[in-house]
């Protein structure tokens, strides 16, 4: 954590005013969940949930040189975007470890929008700012403390009255729009493995943003039910499943480089750690028992302690407890038997495709 | 509303007493900081528990959380309604989710329990320090 003092979005008050149950998640004080975690979970699988995330980081890099430097900066170059197209990437330490995953945005030739994880906002401003350098040809702003972030997810959003304006979004679409009366810039992306749109406005409109949704029928939902959604998806949580210890490759997070591309920082050292080879791998599982997996209990292979859990959790459409962990690669493939340490008592579980949930599948 | 006849641990598990014979459960506030509840580990029937020693754990969505025997004795009976379908712990966590029956080796013990009326103001109190 970076300050004592937990930070707010500017919708703390709302939370609180819903009976929120609050926690800190990355310094941030954050609603976990506001009624129950599962049922915060069945809105976002069968109908519509709305998730604050304004702590996630919101940063502008407008110039003539902004593409050349973000191509440097993360592990697939931005400038091969077309106008109106999204990727998700890394930004990865000169000796390949993660710093952070993000999505960035081509807005206009030279204008692009990044927005990234909540945690180590700071130290990711600086690694930006040390590789600008003095006088670069291009501006990074922060708009994080400016604006409000909300991710409007679930099966059921595209088809609301209020979204009308952004509905013909493809998926990782983005434009400026007005909802509501309300100016924003609208991306349809998220993180819980539904259709949706992360939008974002001034903090001026914040009240009444979150109402336009919560008058239509849409579930406010905390942080509990974002990670079980995530997790379901089979997505990742850095700083929990990968961090500057991890590179991309044991990381299951290969399709997140570009290795053909332009250089760009971390490239070096990962070409080494390819050809070398990896020796652990993150692989998902699925527990054969009703415990639940979590973040740092240990995997046992034939009695023998061989990795860790990262992330676990409760799939609901599974009916199932699954989770993803490091263990070494030759005991990656799908249906290997492994024990989690629950306790101090062996659960059985087995190794399955980390997408435990697709949508429509 | 907090059963007038039970007694309460500070850690948030009811007893009922009756006789040397007491019926053991979680709080509702105690359920209500859990959140949905999915998973329960109970002693077998047998063992011995001792007070304000660990007794069982209940697992959440969200955590795993330890429970202490708000009395000593023998466990006589486990509630198998609440290992099949532990939600009913969010539901009904004073009634039909209690969760063992002991027989209790010292009811004096029980006088270092709560009663309602102290345990509705020492949770406020909790509710409160929460907000702040």
């Amino acid at each position: 954590m970076e300050s004592s003092e937990l930070k707010k979005t500017p919708l703390n008050q709302m939370h609180r005013k819903l009976g929120a149950k609050m926690m800190d998640f990355a310094g941030w004080d954050m609603p976990v969940w506001y009624t129950s975690i599962l049922e915060e979970h069945k809105a976002v699988r069968t109908h519509a949930g709305i998730f604050d995330v304004s702590d996630m980081g919101r940063v502008w890099v407008t110039g003539k040189g902004a593409g050349a430097f973000l191509d440097k900066m993360l592990t697939k170059p931005p400038q091969s975007l077309p106008i109106g197209g999204a990727q998700l990437c890394l930004l990865c330490f000169e000796n390949g470890g993660i710093l952070d995953d993000l999505w960035v945005y081509r807005v206009e030739t030279d204008k692009y929008l990044i927005v990234w994880n909540a945690a180590k906002i700071e130290s990711k401003r600086q690694w930006l700012d040390k590789w600008a350098g003095k006088n670069p040809d291009f501006r990074i702003d922060d708009v994080s403390a400016k604006t409000v972030m909300l991710a409007v997810q679930g099966p059921s959003v595209a088809k609301l009255e209020c979204l009308k304006t952004i509905a013909d979004l493809p998926r990782f679409g983005h434009k400026e729009a007005v909802i509501g009366g309300i100016k924003v810039y609208a991306a349809r992306t998220g993180y819980t493995g539904e259709d949706g749109f992360e939008i974002i406005a001034d903090i001026a409109d914040t009240v009444r943003l979150w109402e336009l949704f919560t008058k239509a029928g849409v579930k406010p939902c905390g942080l509990g039910c974002r990670d079980m959604l995530r997790l379901e998806a089979g997505m990742m949580l850095c700083g929990q499943d990968m961090d500057s210890n991890t590179n991309p490759f044991e990381a299951s997070l290969g399709w997140l480089v570009n290795m053909e591309g332009s250089d760009f920082i971390g490239k070096k050292a990962l070409i080494e750690i390819k050809q070398k080879g990896i020796k652990r791998k993150l692989i998902g599982f699925e527990i054969q028992g009703r415990e639940i997996a979590r973040n740092g209990y240990k995997i046992f292979k034939s009695g023998k302690e061989v990795g860790v859990v990262t992330s676990g959790g409760n799939s609901p459409m599974l009916n199932k407890n699954v989770g993803f962990g490091y263990v070494p690669v030759e005991m990656a493939d799908i249906n290997t038997s492994i024990d989690i340490m629950i306790r101090n008592k062996p659960v059985p579980a087995k190794i399955v495709n980390k997408k435990f949930y697709k949508r429509g599948g | 509303m907090t059963p007038k006849n039970y007694k309460f641990t500070k850690e948030h598990e009811w007893i009922c007493p009756d006789g040397n014979k007491g019926t053991v459960g979680i709080t509702d506030y105690a359920q209500h900081e859990l959140g949905d509840i999915v998973y329960v580990d109970l002693p077998s029937p047998g063992a011995k528990v001792a007070q304000f020693k660990r007794m069982c754990e209940i697992e959440s969505v969200k955590a795993v959380a330890e429970f202490f025997a708000p009395a000593s004795g023998t466990i006589t009976e486990v509630n198998q309604a609440a290992i099949d379908e532990p939600k009913i712990i969010n539901e009904d966590p004073y009634g039909k989710a209690w969760l063992v029956k002991i027989e209790i080796s010292d009811p004096a013990e029980l006088n270092n329990l709560m009663n309602s009326d102290q345990y509705d103001v020492y949770t406020a109190k909790l509710t409160k320090e929460m907000k702040e």
